[in-house]
């Protein structure tokens, strides 16, 4: 079958497929109301996902930002971020009565190229704005709120790092969807390294760790699931909400988010000399304990 | 090689190797590192791809003393490809912080409250672009690993970023140096998401001329970021004034030292939120056009000027918090 590229420059789309029917309220949060002129390409609101109420968050490519120009096509650059965290905490502040069990699950829909590589970006601090959009997924989160990432286009480096990986449960539809979920494109590390492409794309087909796509980041550890039919994205996202939920719940933090995403890739055989390198430090650092803790 | 910790104190930080950084800014002789190069762990991928090894894979971790304070240490080696992390040194650097966490947690066990001259410390040295990408998945993926850590340190963990060595703090190390409490830069020091060269190539020389070194240092280098706020101290470059800087502050409440965050709170996202709107509305395109804007009237000036007579003339950015 020829690639797809089912959802990728369509985060709007997304939207539509896999929340209820006309169910999305953008910029509206609770009784939150975001700002609609700022980072008009980061949607984000309310919907329903077969009657429960979410937060949604994803990017429209098609509104690009008027005040910096290299915000377009789903760039995620620094008002997105800031808009993007306060989504988050307007989250926090709609159910902050709620016990556990009722907070709101946020789904996270990732389609973005990248942060906006800009000069006044640079100036002002674009590495502020990832950061805190990231430091409030883990507010959110440590609230109670279930956090979901689901792949349905572009997982590109630093915005996939803030738009995705901290969440509780990573999920993506396969490349043959148009997903592409890497740090730059094997042709560009080839460029990059020196290292000729045909050489990589030789050693790309056993070792997942410089290799682009869904599939090997799975393998990783990265990626908790792979979605295979776009149509079961809604049944997954719900499934995935009750687990993340219910772990919470049994106070089981440590099976939840990017570190136990560790022991995932572990599980599957990738990052085995990480495990390596964790274990020995271990026992160096137990060995220095108690006159650390003198 | 043998390094007498008294002559670290006044070599050039610029200069020094990450080892000689993180061995002179804990208190003498108390430096015990993790896997250092004896242990051999070395990149699995640099290796199939034909790279030279290095016995610490590029980084340095491991914990000592500042005075009562446990220590966590990670310091990166720029000169190493580019100091940008993998898996193995990534896990050293995550690790690291994890561990940091975990001492702070068992003294709480202990002391019931962490008494503020023994709370552990982190101190992150960093010169690096960010992820490797002979291992770009493992180097992504450790990248959030810090962050996570770094969102638990607050509040427990006074959390240290020092930057002016040769690489800087770039890429994904650009967002989680300035996730700390505390950032600490020489005038080598550069912190930014998104380095010139691939500012040129992505957007154009109309956007950012890499060739030109004046642009990068008014752009990403320290004077810059500690007029706008990003630096909380700009000092001299020696292994011993980034110590002293930490001596000075690490008995302090927690709740003194994070005064000076730069990010994790409702608070902080409008703050900044605050400067982007500005930087939009006077069309900033240049960092001058700021510096200006914040009361310095000599922006051709500023880079130029000796150190001193920067720091006892200039005007920052003032903090809302």
């Amino acid at each position: 079958m020829a690639k797809q590229f089912l959802y990728v420059g369509k985060g709007d789309q997304a939207i539509t497929d896999i929340c209820d029917a006309d169910s999305f309220v953008e910029n509206k949060i609770g009784d939150s109301r975001l700002d609609a002129e700022l980072a008009p390409g980061a949607m984000v609101g309310e919907a329903t996902l077969d009657g429960e109420l979410v937060t949604v968050i994803a990017n429209n490519s098609k509104r690009p930002n008027p005040r910096f120009r290299v915000v377009y096509n789903g760039v995620i650059g620094m008002e997105e971020c800031y808009k993007f965290a306060q989504a988050m905490y307007a989250t926090i502040e709609a159910d902050k009565d709620k016990p556990l069990k009722d907070k709101r699950p946020i789904v996270l829909l990732i389609d973005t190229p990248g942060n906006s590589p800009g000069k006044v970006e640079e100036i002002v601090g674009m590495t502020k704005g990832t950061a805190s959009y990231q430091f409030a997924i883990e507010d959110a989160r440590h609230a109670g709120h279930p956090v979901i990432g689901m792949i349905v286009g572009r997982a590109v480096s630093g915005a996939f790092l803030c738009h995705g990986l901290l969440s509780d449960r990573i999920l993506a539809l396969p490349m043959k969807y148009g997903t592409i979920v890497h740090v730059m494109p094997t042709t560009s590390i080839a460029v990059i390294t020196k290292i000729p492409l045909e050489r990589l794309n030789e050693l790309v087909k056993t070792n997942p760790v410089f290799a682009s796509g869904a599939e090997f980041f799975y393998k990783l550890g990265g990626i908790n699931e792979m979605v295979e039919d776009p149509k079961d994205m809604k049944n997954a996202i719900k499934r995935n909400i009750s687990e993340v939920r219910k772990l919470r719940l049994e106070g089981k933090e440590d099976q939840l988010g990017i570190w136990h995403r560790g022991v995932v890739g572990a599980e599957r055989g990738g990052r085995a000399k990480r495990l390596n390198a964790i274990t020995k430090m271990r026992a160096e650092y137990e060995k220095l304990l108690p006159e650390l803790l003198d | 090689m043998r390094m007498i910790w008294e002559d670290l104190q006044d070599k050039s930080f610029y200069q020094a190797t990450a080892r000689e950084r993180a061995f002179g800014l804990v208190d003498k002789g108390t430096f015990k590192e993790f896997l250092g190069p004896r242990d051999k762990m070395v990149s699995p991928h640099l290796l199939v791809l034909g790279e030279a090894l290095e016995f610490d894979d590029g980084i340095v971790v491991g914990v000592g003393k500042i005075k009562k304070h446990p220590t966590f240490v990670v310091s990166q080696e720029g000169k190493y490809v580019g100091g940008a992390l993998g898996e193995v040194n990534g896990a050293k650097m995550s690790y690291t912080l994890r561990l940091a966490l975990e001492t702070y947690e068992k003294m709480k066990e202990k002391y019931g409250e962490v008494p503020d001259e023994k709370k552990p410390l982190c101190i992150v040295s960093y010169d690096s672009g960010g992820v490797r990408l002979h291992e770009a998945n493992a180097g992504l993926l450790m990248h959030s690993e810090c962050m996570e850590l770094f969102y638990e340190f607050q509040n427990k963990v006074p959390n240290f970023s020092l930057c002016g060595s040769t690489i800087g703090a770039y890429g994904a190390q650009g967002f989680v140096c300035m996730s700390a409490d505390v950032v600490i830069a020489n005038d080598y020091g550069r912190i930014g998401l998104t380095g010139p060269d691939v500012i040129q190539q992505e957007v154009g020389k109309d956007e950012f001329d890499a060739s030109d070194r004046a642009l990068i240092w008014r752009t990403m280098g320290a004077r810059s970021k500690y007029i706008l706020g990003d630096v909380d101290y700009l000092i001299k470059d020696t292994i011993g004034a980034f110590r002293n800087q930490i001596v000075d502050l690490a008995d302090l409440p927690m709740k003194k030292i994070s005064r000076s965050r730069h990010l994790g709170s409702p608070k902080l996202v409008e703050e900044n939120l605050e400067v982007v709107k500005l930087a939009a509305e006077i069309k900033a395109n240049d960092s001058k056009d700021l510096w200006k804007y914040y009361g310095n009237d000599n922006p051709d000036e500023l880079p130029e000027l000796p150190y001193d007579k920067f720091i006892s003339t200039v005007k920052r950015r003032p903090r809302a918090i």
